[in-house]
């Protein structure tokens, strides 16, 4: 028997014995108007699709992608379910429980090892079978222990952007390519003065995303890697220690902007587009909003500097808006042909150039490839490199990016050297695992 | 003798004496004014009466309050519940767990440093604006203008609470820039991100989302204050602080402590202001107990040892709600 | 504050060496206090205020400026002609407005029995109605959803209008006993002299005398439901079911935040609310229950 429906069952006993009573409770407060229940028109399958991605595209886009499938798949309708992306988890979560979860669900790689181990998410290796998808098409998938569990739709790659005026006042002419550069380029942009600093860095402790992208991405940019076989490997590694420790030196040089401790992915952005700092390794995501915001910002995008002298190919973070079938579905045939759609060459495409994210499958070119050059320079960075999230797929991967960042800010903050963050990270992962 | 003046006040005034329960009650009194037309059903009907009060509340409040702490305390003597598709009974392992976690305790310094200050300025601030808004000296008008300006940062939601305060407090929020144009700081200060003064930064946010509602009782706790104690004191000779020494807080005193036991408890399990500004951190500097719990549950996917913790918590505010009331029994 | 020192009498040697500043001088002292306190109170939600009108561009802007060149009232005209966020602040009302008038009904009578009766159970139940409140929330998040997915109270007005009842129940119920406790027994005793029950003497003489707490803790429950998040993005599942915080938390976004429109909903939200306390302040205003107590 499923977890959730051992609580329900739970639930329901319990409520028995109370039925009386509550239904009076109930009675006395008048049945409002709720809608609830997925039933549709007769013999009419409503898949649920619950997804933070709607309101972060622009208005009306994505219900238009899904208007397109409804009329694809006639008998089918997508009701889309929108929520806060910082919340999502929690919601997908106590869905599970409960056995309410929504058919199709949206998903970060951060989460899926922890909604396949509860059992709340479908193996989408088996669905896929079924179908006869042809999954050769697809750029990645995360896999928790060899069966899929999440396809990423569309995927976000953290470049570098270096902001061009301010280096220039710097004296620096070109995007440092190597950590030395980075350094020095840093150095001298902090020394303009004004509250004006290098670099900014993220660490706030309750999106710790910022270890993944801004710190991880060094090692990951030198082609180290933080795992050895699954499981951790941030001790007797020279890649990671160096990498962290690069981290550490340009705190303690003075060049990272101010507030790191409980900044977030937003603030960072801010940072930088209001011409505060220097450099940052930011989302492509934000492209547009930094152009919106201040159309005078002039900036490039550059592949993350890697150890001075390496040359091979350099590793690049990424996020995902994921998809996941949940194990709960009554309609998981219906839920497939949903994500097939999602990730089909045509609506690839649509929906990664309205998301400004790279596409999920590999035919897809979306529109800003060619129109825009930022994008067309991140483009060949992409496909120069190999996209790099060590966190995907791994057990409880937040807290892992949480511990590590708890103690991260620990040695910034000069109560233990880099050897003891790497030796208690390892500790406190090695026990998650 | 100013004091024993009010007290024998007090006594002869019974419209200011807090009426116990359970004194000469209507029960007790009542029936002797009446005919004694079957005695047995009409002291079964007078027993159960208070019964037939309080259902609306025991009805809701067991199916949707109590079912859920159950099920939280039962989740607490399980193993890996709701993540393992077969938990197994493990007792007290889960608290064993949370009370050898040194951050358990780290938690709970921060929770009771943070609660405390935060009800001791939530009651002063209340109280003191609330006696200036008081005041028999200004117009209504004017009052009216102050109290609506006063009861202003109780109107948002706490997510909106974080993020004003996070852009006020940014190093380059505008709370830095005028203390640094007034010279008073260097200007950049990190006052959520500094390990040193993060704590201190969200207890200041919390006080001020938080005293209006002591403030708005206090108001309405004045307004009951019988104006012939003040005239009595006055005609003693009292000064305007012995006046609010020995009348106004004798007079308050049963809610202000009703509302500071309240506040207390409120105020501990206050998750989404601290999340939302530090997440905890930074390192440890703000980790609380709800944030300590809500980690365990859903960012380590712990929800046996979460609902330990929680348990524990229930059982530490059961002791004090146990004093509360037996404070109140003494009252009386 | 606990202990009351007994001050030595001096009733007719002392007032001669305090001499009691002017009317005119406490006048001014008070102004000034209240607005150094208004200042506290006030100049953060200016910021929001303030905020609300500025591009998004300026949020972060330094130095600081109140008004920025890029002032527009965008903000506000995308909320209120989008009919979805319009919905929000509907749901919100009705949500809100009805815990409020539920609460202190089922409060009311709780608290009368709490007031006026002796019984069995009354300490334990006390107990219990204090200290359920400090389990904190998050932690009932699963089991209770679990709960009103099986009560079909999911996705419903009713499920988040009990939720809000059961937090906001016990202080409204602490309240309301400690204001009837303050009312003399003499009252409800008089009328049930002429044969009325106890439920006259409750709706008849003491809830009208107990407006003013009435209001102070409605003001609260209000407060409680119309903010509340977690719960309220929890229980509903649809956008038309949707309250006004959960919309501003639509408003942050994966990779960045709307501010000017977060902060312009939650000045909308506000107005309504201001007008509806501007309106119920007057029960604050002096003498009202110091009259009315005293038959």
């Amino acid at each position: 028997m499923s977890n959730g429906a051992r609580m329900r069952s739970l639930v329901t006993g319990r409520v028995a014995a109370i039925a009386g009573i509550s239904a009076l409770a109930l009675t006395a407060c008048g049945t409002g108007g709720g809608t609830g229940g997925s039933g549709g028109e007769d013999g009419d399958v409503v898949l649920e699709f619950a997804q933070w991605w709607e309101p972060e595209l622009p208005d009306g886009e994505f219900r238009a992608l899904i208007d397109q499938f409804e009329e694809e798949n006639p008998g089918i309708t997508v009701e889309l379910l929108s929520g806060p992306y910082a919340s999502t988890k929690e919601q997908v979560l106590a869905g599970a429980a409960a056995g309410t979860m929504s058919d199709v669900v949206g998903l970060d790689g951060a989460w899926v090892n922890d909604f396949a181990k509860q059992g709340a998410i479908a193996d989408l290796s088996a669905l896929m079978d079924e179908d006869g998808f042809d999954d050769s098409q697809l750029v990645s998938q995360v896999a928790v222990d060899g069966s899929t569990y999440m396809i990423p739709v569309v995927n976000f790659v953290y470049p570098m952007f270096t902001n061009d005026d301010l280096l220039s006042q710097a004296g620096v002419t070109a995007p440092p390519s190597t950590r030395t550069e980075f350094a020095d380029a840093a150095q001298q942009i902090t020394a303009l003065g004004d509250n004006t600093y290098g670099w900014v860095l993220p660490l706030s402790l309750e999106a710790p995303n910022g270890v993944q992208n801004d710190v991880m991405s060094w090692v990951w940019a030198s082609g180290g890697s933080m795992l050895d076989d699954g499981q951790p490997a941030l001790t007797d590694n020279p890649d990671v220690e160096s990498g962290v420790q690069f981290v550490a030196d340009l705190w303690e040089d003075g060049v990272v902007a101010p507030g790191s401790f409980t900044m977030k992915e937003q603030d960072k952005v801010e940072e930088f587009t209001n011409g505060r700092v220097g450099m940052m390794i930011d989302s492509l995501a934000h492209v547009t909003t930094i152009q919106e915001a201040n159309p005078d910002l002039q900036f490039s995008i550059s592949a993350i500097p890697a150890e001075d002298g390496y040359t091979g190919e350099r590793g690049i973070p990424y996020a995902s808006w994921g998809i996941g079938v949940a194990e709960n579905s009554e309609h998981k045939a219906e839920a497939m042909k949903l994500v097939e759609f999602l990730l089909s060459t045509e609506t690839n495409t649509q929906l990664s150039s309205i998301a400004n994210a790279f596409p999920g499958n590999t035919e897809s070119v979306p529109d800003f490839v060619e129109d825009n050059e930022l994008f067309a320079t991140a483009f060949e960075i992409y496909q120069d490199g190999y996209p790099a999230n060590e966190f995907t797929g791994l057990p409880v991967a937040e807290e892992l990016m949480r511990q590590f960042g708890e103690q991260l800010q620990k040695t910034l903050n000069g109560d233990q050297s880099v050897d003891d963050l790497l030796t208690n990270a390892q500790q406190e992962w090695e026990s998650e695992f | 003798m100013f004091t024993s003046h009010v007290e024998q006040k007090q006594q002869r005034d019974p419209v200011v004496a807090p009426v116990g329960p359970g004194r000469s009650g209507p029960d007790q009194a009542a029936p002797a004014d009446r005919p004694p037309a079957r005695p047995g059903w009409e002291r079964l009907k007078r027993r159960l009466t208070p019964y037939g009060f309080l259902t609306p509340t025991g009805v809701l409040m067991a199916i949707l309050m109590l079912t859920p702490i159950v099920m939280v305390i039962w989740y607490s003597l399980l193993d890996g519940v709701i993540t393992n598709k077969d938990s197994q009974l493990v007792g007290f392992d889960n608290y064993a767990e949370v009370l050898t976690d040194p951050v358990f305790y780290t938690a709970v310094r921060n929770t009771l440093v943070f609660t405390v200050s935060s009800v001791v300025a939530h009651f002063g601030i209340g109280l003191g604006f609330a006696m200036l808004l008081n005041t028999p000296l200004l117009s209504n008008r004017t009052k009216a203008f102050f109290r609506v300006i006063y009861v202003l940062p109780w109107l948002f939601t706490v997510a909106i609470i974080a993020v004003l305060w996070r852009l006020l407090l940014n190093p380059n929020g505008v709370v830095n820039y005028l203390l640094g144009s007034v010279g008073i700081t260097g200007g950049q200060t990190e006052w959520l991100a500094d390990p040193s003064t993060a704590l201190a930064a969200v207890t200041f946010i919390n006080i001020w989302a938080g005293y209006p509602f002591f403030m708005i009782s206090l108001l309405a706790g004045l307004q009951g204050i019988p104006r012939d104690l003040y005239e009595a004191a006055r005609v003693d000779g009292a000064t305007p602080f012995q006046q609010f020494r020995n009348v106004t807080l004798p007079q308050l005193r049963p809610i202000i402590i009703s509302m500071a036991l309240l506040d207390f408890i409120w105020t501990t399990q206050q998750f989404a202001l601290i999340w939302m500004t530090t997440g905890g951190g930074p390192i440890n500097a703000t980790e609380m107990l709800s944030t300590f719990t809500y980690k365990l549950a859903f960012s380590r996917y712990e929800f046996s040892v979460a609902s330990a913790s929680a348990v524990i918590v229930l059982l530490l505010s059961m002791v004090l709600a146990f004093f509360y009331v037996r404070h109140q029994k003494a009252r009386d | 504050m606990a202990t009351l020192t007994p001050t030595p009498a001096r009733t007719s040697s002392t007032p001669a060496l305090r001499r009691p500043p002017s009317k005119r001088g406490q006048k001014a002292l008070l102004l000034v206090a209240l607005v150094i306190g208004a200042m506290f109170a006030g100049l953060p939600v200016l910021w929001m205020l303030a905020s609300s009108f500025k591009a998004n561009s300026e949020i972060f802007q330094s130095p600081p400026r109140l008004v920025t060149p890029g002032f527009s009232f965008d903000a506000y005209t995308s909320i209120l002609t989008d009919p979805v966020k319009l919905r929000f602040f509907g749901n919100s009302y009705l949500v809100a407005g009805a815990v409020t008038l539920l609460t202190l009904l089922v409060a009311v009578l709780a608290a009368y029995a709490f007031s006026r009766y002796e019984f069995r159970g009354k300490k334990i139940i006390n107990v219990v109605i204090v200290s359920v409140q400090a389990v904190p929330p998050i932690t009932l998040l699963i089991p209770y959803f679990g709960l009103v997915v099986a009560l079909r109270l999911y996705n419903t007005y009713p499920g988040l209008i009990l939720t809000y009842m059961v937090f906001t129940l016990p202080y409204a119920i602490i309240m309301m006993t400690g204001y009837f406790n303050t009312l003399p027994r003499e009252l409800d005793e008089a009328v049930k002299v002429d044969g009325a029950g106890p439920l006259t003497a409750l709706w008849r003489i003491l809830v009208p005398i107990s407006v003013p707490g009435l209001v102070s803790v409605g003001v609260y429950t209000f407060m409680i439901a119309w903010n509340e998040f977690l719960f309220a993005l929890t229980l509903t599942r649809t956008e038309d079911m949707r309250t006004v915080p959960i919309g501003i938390q639509l408003l942050m976004g994966q990779h960045s935040y709307n501010w000017n429109e977060m902060m312009a909903m939650s000045i909308l939200g506000c107005i309504p609310v201001l007008i509806l306390f501007l309106f119920f302040q007057r029960y604050f205003i002096g003498g009202m229950t110091a009259g009315a107590v005293k038959v």
